[in-house]
């Protein structure tokens, strides 16, 4: 990049964010406008997509992507013009182009350059379609966008120009419009002009004026003066810093930077089904104010929200001591109200940061009906997708590992769940096949489900290869307990091995990380013949948890209440067997017993009867015994070092208020059934 | 006590007009130059709240006494007085600083309000 002075790294994470967006619509915009070609509403919006994509990738000098851009910006300009029609040979060209987009934003992400991409085929193709077509438009050099008037004032505002803007948004700056008409009495008009041009300039920051201070023109044409600049200054400084003798009126308008650096950030939001979203686009839309917020900020304060949390416990605990003596009442009350506003802050601190860190699930849910497209078309099936509850939110820091598990069961019910338009029909079904996907908040949780109408999954068969396979106890499971086989590692019912989903890698790779990364649960619900429904339960959010506290010896395990059954004694009589193979009843069932001391090296010590704790893990029950059931309270997980947790029977690490160190136990361990 | 006001023009009878009008309103007029030296010298010796400068002068131009009178006080306030088709020569003393302009021949009340602007600044 041959841009000198600027921090480089701070326009291009500015180009990205703002490319990103830009290229997620577009996508969208495209799958819309396969469904209905004559939008002119649509077509006009994927031109003005393509031209900020275009006008902001030049700015930064990745050519390659803006030729790109800009070749696409062409077609639809002249579709527009009623020059093109898309036909489907183009339209694919377009959709090649625009997945180009998305991987050279992550090639600029990582590397910043665009360089090393191939863009022949799209931009000769798109070239060899155009010439193909009507006669060729008066050149290009003085193209406007439909919204921008032919005035002088309303041309589009030149990289060097969106550059200053850039900065100066960075710089917290305002922008203006300072507009002054010069006295008819004053003979000189532009020297008047260029006084409060000067003045300005000394604190200023001036982007535009019209006429042009440098290419000097015709006097009489200074009368009416505009100025274009950015300052940190407030509206009456800046006036009064234009206030020279002979000006008749002077307007000043602050301005937003968000429709000159981002002409299309108008998120369209509600509708549930994809296709409805353009039915009644203007009704639907809804302009929601955002700021944009370093996520490193985010976590700082987040940090200090978590240590007010553990502060409000600490007072909540001396509360509490205090209560224990009377003649102490008066300060006993006054500190209980003073806790009590605290807890309330600190409670309602706590959700609205929470809120900061919730995006939409639609970050996610948008890239499917692309992916739902693409696949349905190599697998020659016909699939619609319905998504629904695409505004739940969820915490930004489980987006990319929530990702890949819901891409890969989407794969999943297309490749192996719908069946072939063919079978479809013999089997009495209709030939497009249904894949619903959606969200909801359910509690303290996210619900997720994704269910086909596929050809669903037959218990039987799962239970023959598992025999085959030497699953232990495979011949007594019952139906539920042969649908969770699904979720082994390795275990794959495709018959069949297809470039789609692989064999082998299936549902296990799932399970793992909603259980594991996402703490969260996985269930399948099958009707052979029917379909498959899969749901996904994840925490609201991952980095504060309720926690019961338990002691073993002299050290405290934090075990998180949703994992955790009951808590209750179990008596010496009703354990049976040995050291690593220990089980108890509870409930009529046999489950396994394990000490927590375990972890220490501990064996269970000699007693007549024990605190327990009932813990559950998707369908799996154990018994921990514990020396001390403490006391339930909100902890906050932070990382734990790989040197401590080598058996990884650890989620994480906190500190009580009193700097006793907890170790949060990571309950998985009840279905592995080793401690 | 109105402020001290530095006129400097080459002909006398623009000096006498100026020192009018401005005796008028309050002003003191605190001294007067024929020619660009003189203006510098009586600007560092005088210290004016503002002078007065005719781009036309003899010896030294209002251009050149400008940036001498800058040099020696960078927050000078000076009013540029010119004749029509010296724009860029008043492009320039802006560009310098200059808090004004006047354009001869120009009405009494334009030099005033000229002057009442510059030193509010």
């Amino acid at each position: 990049m041959a841009l000198t002075g600027i921090d480089e790294g701070k326009l291009k994470k500015a180009f990205l964010e703002d490319a990103d967006e830009l290229a997620q619509k577009l996508n969208q915009s495209l799958l819309l406008l396969e469904n209905e070609p004559d939008n002119r509403d649509l077509v006009n919006e994927i031109f003005r997509f393509l031209h900020s994509l275009k006008s902001e990738s030049a700015l930064l000098n990745f050519n390659v992507f803006s030729e790109l851009a800009h070749k696409m910006e062409d077609v639809f300009d002249r579709v527009r013009e009623g020059e093109l029609t898309l036909e489907k040979p183009v339209l694919d060209l377009i959709f090649t182009g625009s997945d180009l987009i998305a991987d050279m934003l992550t090639a600029i992400a990582r590397v910043s350059s665009d360089a090393g991409f191939d863009t022949s085929s799209v931009v000769g193709g798109l070239s060899q379609y155009a010439a193909s077509m009507a006669p060729a438009p008066v050149a290009g050099a003085g193209r406007a966008l439909p919204s921008e008037k032919t005035a002088d004032e309303e041309r589009p505002w030149s990289d060097a120009e969106k550059r200053q803007l850039f900065e100066a948004r960075d710089r917290r700056e305002g922008f203006f419009r300072l507009t002054i008409a010069i006295d008819e009495s004053e003979v000189m008009k532009f020297p008047r002009a260029y006084l409060v041009f000067t003045n300005l300039e000394a604190s200023t920051n001036i982007v535009r004026t019209i006429p042009s201070m440098t290419e000097v023109a015709d006097d009489a044409s200074y009368a009416k003066t505009v100025i274009f600049l950015t300052a940190k200054e407030e509206e009456t400084r800046i006036k009064a810093m234009a206030e020279v003798d002979q000006i008749s009126s002077m307007e000043l308008d602050h301005l937003g930077y968000a429709e000159i650096l981002s002409p299309s950030r108008t998120s369209v939001e509600g509708g549930k089904e994809e296709k409805k979203t353009y039915a009644e686009p203007r009704k639907g839309l809804q302009e929601k104010t955002t700021i944009r917020v370093d996520t490193k900020k985010l976590d700082d304060l987040w940090s200090l929200i978590a240590e007010l949390i553990q502060q409000k416990s600490h007072i909540s605990r001396i509360y509490e001591r205090l209560s224990r003596v009377d003649e102490r009442g008066a300060v006993r009350e006054e500190l209980g109200e003073s806790f009590d506003s605290l807890d309330k802050l600190s409670t309602n601190m706590q959700q609205v940061m929470m809120e900061t860190r919730m995006i939409p699930i639609s970050v996610i849910f948008n890239k499917l009906p692309r992916l739902v497209r693409d696949l349905s078309r190599k697998l020659g099936k016909s699939i619609e997708l319905a998504v629904s509850g695409e505004d739940t939110e969820i915490d930004r820091g489980i987006v990319e590992a929530l990702s890949d598990p819901l891409t890969h069961i989407i794969r999943n019910s297309i490749d192996h769940g719908i069946e072939s338009p063919a079978d479809r029909d013999n089997l009495g079904k209709p030939e497009k096949g249904r894949v619903r996907v959606s969200a909801y908040q359910q509690g303290r949780g996210i619900v997720i489900e994704l269910e086909d109408d596929g050809t669903g999954i037959d218990p039987e068969k799962l239970r023959e290869k598992a025999v085959a396979m030497g699953i232990e106890g495979a011949s007594e499971l019952d139906e539920a307990g042969l649908l969770d086989l699904v979720f082994l590692p390795g275990f794959s019912t495709a018959s069949e091995v297809t470039d789609i989903s692989g064999r082998g890698v299936g549902l296990d790779v799932v399970a793992t990380k909603i259980k594991g990364d996402l703490k969260g649960h996985v269930t399948l619900n099958s009707v052979p013949g029917e379909g498959t429904l899969i749901t996904l339960v994840l925490p609201l959010t991952l980095t504060i948890i309720n926690a019961l506290l338990v002691r073993a010896d002299r050290l405290v395990y934090a075990i998180p209440l949703s994992g955790v059954d009951s808590t209750g004694k179990v008596l010496n009589t009703e354990i049976r067997g040995d050291d690593g193979h220990r089980t108890c009843t509870w409930m009529d069932e046999e489950i396994p017993l394990f000490y927590v001391g375990a972890l220490q090296g501990k064996k269970l010590p000699r007693s007549d009867e024990y605190y327990a704790a009932i813990l559950s893990y998707g369908m799996d029950r154990a018994c921990l015994i514990v020396d001390e059931l403490m006391e339930e309270q909100e902890i906050v997980v932070k990382p734990i070092d790989d040197l401590l947790n080598s058996m990884k029977r650890f989620a994480g690490i906190s500190v009580l208020e009193d700097g006793t160190p907890v170790y949060i136990l990571d309950t998985s361990f009840v279905q592995e059934g080793i401690l | 006590m109105g402020a001290r006001i530095l006129i400097a023009d080459d002909l006398s009878f623009m000096r006498m007009i100026q020192k009018e009008i401005l005796g008028e309103r309050g002003y003191v007029v605190a001294g007067e130059a024929s020619d660009g030296i003189q203006a510098v010298e009586k600007y560092k010796s005088l210290r004016p709240d503002l002078v007065v400068l005719d781009i036309t002068m003899p010896n030294m131009n209002g251009l050149e006494a400008m940036r001498k009178i800058f040099e020696f006080d960078p927050k000078a306030r000076i009013i540029m007085c010119s004749a029509l088709g010296q724009q860029n020569l008043i492009v320039d003393a802006i560009k310098a600083g200059v808090k004004d302009f006047i354009v001869k021949p120009f009405k009494p009340e334009r030099i005033l309000s000229a002057i009442e602007k510059a030193l509010r600044s």
